[in-house]
């Protein structure tokens, strides 16, 4: 897995759209849009179940228990699978990669890590091992150093594969949430960017406190 | 799967969208099946268990306190605990809270990316922290730091669903 050819990868129109199309569905900015630009909301397109009576979908009313529990996680299967489909072609696009050229500069200045770990970084959003195995090589092949790697790790750890287990896991929060599933995701990301810092900071204040001591040294 | 013929002619096949579709939701069909669903059905029995011996006022009593930092609940404690276990399960529980109406649904909008921030976290230090071969030293700074993420993360969403003016 992973290859860590980081070598100048041609991100085409496709990758570009894709990206743009599912940051828009997701954003949920189309959610009460009146207009056939709607259709683009991965909310409307997701669509309700018909009901049996008034105001009841199949799972029936005044369940309680494993039963119950049952019935709506049955209710969860079609969000699930639409957003993992939708989510596979977009990453089969070339979305991760357009999304890699966004991320490549600004990585140094948000979380205190080399570019050459875009990739990593774009594919912990949907993936908790591909990621991580990166990350290892990074380090092996000399491209980030020790402490850089704790960061990042940090970064990965907290919310691993933001995207695929907000709409996996997250399943039977999705019809509740009154935010946008985007501004979820977005928020989560934020959450991990600030504690990835708190671990940059700690890191720096340590050494600056050692390296009055003695050498510090790297492990 | 995709046959490597080792013969003259090799036809590189690019899976189509509609295959990389039927493949995403396939996946999707499984993780609804595989975590999605044991998760909601332990968290809809566990609930009932608790109600009906009783528990759930008490904890809404003794951590009523604590979780009102963040906008929540004693009860909401249910939740974080079974999601520390594992991500679906804290979802599901949230989601049984709310059918139940004992969470709101703007606080379970509040838990839901907690959820997701500190959700499987044992699993989860295994898949990243040790595969990453990260120096051993701050691996405990890492557990909590995901703790506190889950934190950051309940209080940025209550300051989200006020500047959306939701609460």
């Amino acid at each position: 897995m992973a290859e860590t050819n980081q070598k100048e990868y041609k991100v085409t129109w496709k990758g570009w759209l894709s990206l743009t199309i599912l940051v828009i569905s997701l954003s949920g900015i189309f959610t009460n849009a009146n207009a056939p630009w709607k259709a683009l909301d991965f909310m409307v397109l997701t669509g309700n179940f018909g009901e049996v009576a008034k105001g009841i979908i199949f799972t029936g009313k005044g369940g309680i228990g494993a039963k119950d529990g049952f019935m709506f996680a049955l209710t969860l299967f079609p969000t699930v699978m639409f957003a993992l489909g939708c989510i596979q072609v977009a990453e089969s696009l070339g979305a991760l990669r357009a999304a890699e050229k966004i991320f490549h500069p600004l990585l140094r200045p948000l979380l205190g890590i080399p570019g050459v770990s875009g990739l990593a970084f774009v594919s912990s959003f949907t993936s908790t091992d591909v990621g991580a195995v990166m990350t290892k090589e990074l380090v092996d092949e000399k491209l980030m150093t020790d402490n850089e790697r704790t960061i990042f790790a940090a970064y990965q750890f907290a919310g691993s594969a933001v995207i695929v287990n907000t709409f996996g896991t997250g399943g039977p929060l999705l019809p509740i949430t009154v935010l946008p599933v985007g501004i979820i995701i977005l928020l989560i990301v934020i959450a991990k960017i600030i504690g990835a810092n708190m671990v940059r900071l700690y890191l720096k204040w340590y050494l600056a406190k050692n390296a009055v001591v003695g050498g510090s040294k790297n492990g | 799967m995709a046959e490597q013929s080792n013969g003259t002619l090799t036809l590189q096949v690019k899976p189509s969208m509609i295959d990389e579709f039927v493949k995403g939701a396939k996946k999707g069909f499984y993780v609804a099946v595989e975590n999605i669903t044991p998760a909601m059905v332990l968290a809809y029995a566990l609930i009932l268990f608790l109600n009906i011996i009783g528990v759930m006022p008490i904890l809404a009593k003794l951590l009523g306190p604590i979780m009102a930092v963040f906008g929540l609940p004693g009860e909401a404690m249910v939740v974080l605990t079974a999601a520390f276990f594992a991500k679906a399960a804290g979802c599901a529980t949230a989601a049984t809270l709310y059918s139940q109406g004992v969470i709101t649904a703007t606080q379970a909008t509040i838990l839901f990316p907690a959820c997701i921030t500190m959700g499987t976290l044992v699993g989860n230090f295994v898949r990243v922290v040790m595969v990453s071969q990260t120096n051993i030293k701050w691996q405990p700074l890492l557990l909590c730091s995901a703790l506190v993420d889950a934190a950051v993360v309940m209080w940025l969403t209550r300051f989200a669903l006020f500047i959306m003016g939701v609460s």
